[in-house]
């Protein structure tokens, strides 16, 4: 699994930082966090700093840790160990002057659903303790921004689920934070307003450093400058969108049907330099369909030669790119990604044991096809050409 | 503070919540006292709040406190005062005094009752003013109480039915106490189980099994010791403990005619333990 942050370019899990961020000043500095709740872990030992005008992203699935991480940044869960800098405060320390940093949009906005919209903000206003005679005037403004003046003065239990996320939006802008932490800003907005969503976090990050959280990979690489995928509470790559979609269009995919013996048809494709990978769908009245990875190489021409040669006829053949929805998936995938998991598996050899030992769980009774040895001397082979 | 007591007392009196609270009571007082001080002829004033009227609260304190903490927690908007720069006592404080403000409606209303008395006769302002005080330390005390058990739970109909029968044992405590064999045997085997509860409740608190079970076993060892050398210190001890710890016997000290410091001192501590207990409860909250 370390093998492919690698491969990305991007930065390891552990170590290996960018020395270049520590000389600007972050606004957000996370450090070994950890959480477990009797026995089961939360958050492993995430660390990472955001700058002013910067937006980070956290992608992962549902319960890999998103949320706990955020509800531990804005002191309201603590932390088993490590720690949390917002502003230059340590969260446990100094918590006032830290949260006076924070505007924090949980993953369910904390809205009294019995006030009007500006009742709401005013009281947001006091509690973060914003001077009497400036109140109406940051009113003013975080509904300008958030567009919420023209139902300023509706119940927030008629309102709409689009707009109670912007007051939600609101409510954290209030008091002019330094810092918003965002969980999932996007849920519940309709297409138009995921547009304007954006935008506005997009302004918002010039005088912000903004971390926001989503499953949806496009909301995330729209928006953020840099993206951390999670998964189990764990760091799994952190890096660019741009550079996690260059990569990854690199990787190739072809979709084969061949008619032949399974065994004799991987080995005959293993022999084909520049492939990374074979794998194995399914076997049917001696046809067997399956999935070989070439890295940046378009290998048709040579797969069909080989397969000609060892009298494998291909019924089928097609290539396909994989796209950042498929990276997400294969990183963060479990059960319904058992098949992308084994390719995550295989393709990082590094691989901790706890990932291999998952795998063997994952694959069950099923035979691997592949060779490991033989595979992974083609990938450093593979690699070696890359460079 | 002054934030979140402004939008509690808003919702009180936005909603029924408040209004009815307060109607209850000061019909009750006004039944109470027009069967006692007008029909009857008493010039006391404490001779009303002496009697049933403080049951009232058995049932009125839990639906005034029910929903504290219980109701955020529920929708999530303890999210925001927690992540809020506010100190987790500034909430408690604020929201405490929110109820406190509504209950002392009814008891500044019962100031006029002697007052009006006074009018048809010779009343006793000393003592219808110290049983007023008794009064309010009472209740604010239970709602204390009251503000604890919604911080420690979920669900505000939980939270009413934990206070109510908690509020009851406050007030039956003593008659219970009185049931129990009277033997100084027995009294060390009570203690003894008082013991036991109370370091469970350590356990319970602070997970710490070697503390509790420490706390136990010095306890048990004193109270073993002091059994054998010292039995008369066991002569009606159980009953002394419980009343100690009654509430509505300190209430009564008031009832007597004379302004007792300790019984003040006492109520106005239990309130505070209470108003404390509920802070730690929600620091506690965050460590799980």
């Amino acid at each position: 699994m370390i093998d492919w942050s690698r491969q990305l370019s991007g930065r390891y899990p552990e170590g290996g930082r960018d020395t270049r961020q520590k000389e600007e000043k972050a606004l957000i500095e996370v450090k070994n966090l950890v959480k477990s709740y009797e026995g089961h872990l939360a958050v492993d030992n995430l660390s990472f700093s955001v700058e002013q005008g910067k937006i980070l992203g956290f992608l992962g699935p549902n319960g890999a840790g998103k949320s706990t991480t955020m509800n531990i940044m804005t002191g309201y869960i603590s932390a088993t160990d490590g720690e949390v800098t917002i502003d230059g405060y340590d969260i446990l320390d100094e918590p006032e002057e830290a949260k006076k940093a924070i505007g924090y949009l949980p993953e369910i906005p904390p809205l009294y659903l019995d006030m009007t919209v500006r009742e709401y903000l005013k009281f947001v206003a006091e509690i973060k303790g914003v001077k009497r005679k400036d109140q109406a005037q940051a009113l003013g403004k975080v509904m300008n921004l958030t567009k919420t003046t023209d139902v300023a003065d509706r119940l927030i239990k008629h309102l709409s689920k689009g707009y109670r996320q912007r007051v939600g939006l609101a409510q954290a802008l209030v008091g002019e934070p330094k810092v918003l932490i965002l969980d999932e800003p996007m849920v519940g907005l309709d297409p138009q307003q995921i547009i304007e969503m954006r935008d506005l976090i997009r302004n918002l990050s010039k005088d912000h450093a903004i971390i926001l959280s989503s499953h949806i990979l496009s909301e995330v690489s729209a928006v953020c400058d840099e993206v951390m995928i999670i998964n189990r509470g764990k760091l799994v790559v952190s890096d660019t969108p741009d550079n996690l979609a260059r990569h990854m269009e690199n990787q190739e995919m072809v979709h084969l049907e061949v008619k032949g013996e399974k065994h004799r048809v991987s080995q005959v494709l293993n022999n084909i330099n520049g492939i990374t990978k074979v794998e194995m769908e399914n076997e049917r009245d001696g046809v067997c369909r399956l999935t070989v990875y070439c890295g940046s190489n378009d290998l048709r021409e040579s797969i069909f030669y080989a397969l000609a040669e060892a009298k494998c006829p291909i019924m089928d053949m097609h290539i396909s790119n994989r796209s950042l929805e498929d990276i997400f998936l294969e990183l963060t995938g479990k059960d319904s990604g058992k098949k992308r998991r084994r390719i995550l598996e295989k393709s990082g050899q590094e691989g901790s044991a706890e990932a291999n030992g998952d795998e063997a769980d994952l694959l069950g009774g099923e035979t691997s096809l592949e060779e490991n040895d033989d595979l992974a001397g083609k990938q450093a082979d593979f690699r070696k050409e890359e460079e | 503070m002054l934030a979140i007591y402004k939008k509690e007392l808003k919702y009180y009196f936005t909603s029924m919540m408040g209004y009815v609270f307060i109607a209850l009571f000061l019909l009750a007082a006004g039944y109470v006292s027009s069967r006692m001080n007008l029909y009857v002829g008493y010039a006391n004033f404490e001779y009303v709040l002496g009697s049933y009227m403080t049951l009232l609260f058995i049932v009125l304190a839990p639906i005034l406190t029910m929903r504290i903490m219980a109701e955020e927690r529920r929708s999530k908007t303890d999210q925001l005062l927690l992540t809020s720069p506010l100190s987790v006592e500034k909430i408690i404080f604020g929201k405490y005094f929110a109820v406190a403000s509504v209950f002392l409606v009814v008891v500044a209303v019962m100031l006029l009752y002697p007052l009006i008395l006074s009018s048809y006769g010779e009343v006793s302002f000393r003592t219808a003013y110290t049983g007023i005080l008794g009064f309010a330390l009472l209740g604010l005390a239970l709602l204390a109480l009251g503000t604890f058990i919604s911080t420690c739970l979920e669900n505000q109909v939980i939270a009413a039915v934990v206070s109510f029968f908690s509020i009851l044992l406050l007030y039956f405590i003593s008659d219970i106490a009185s049931m129990f064999p009277s033997s100084n045997r027995s009294a060390l085997l009570i203690l003894s189980v008082l013991l036991l509860l109370i370091c469970l409740l350590v356990y319970w608190m602070l997970r710490n099994i070697l503390v509790a079970a420490g706390l136990f076993v010095v306890g048990e060892a004193a109270l073993v010791l002091v059994y054998k050398l010292h039995q008369s210190f066991f002569d009606g001890i159980v009953v002394r403990v419980f009343s100690w710890l009654s509430v509505m016997d300190r209430y009564q000290t008031f009832m007597n005619n004379s302004l007792d410091l300790s019984s003040v001192i006492y109520l106005l501590s239990f309130t505070y333990l209470f108003l404390f207990l509920s802070i730690q409860s929600i620091k506690k909250r965050r460590w799980r």
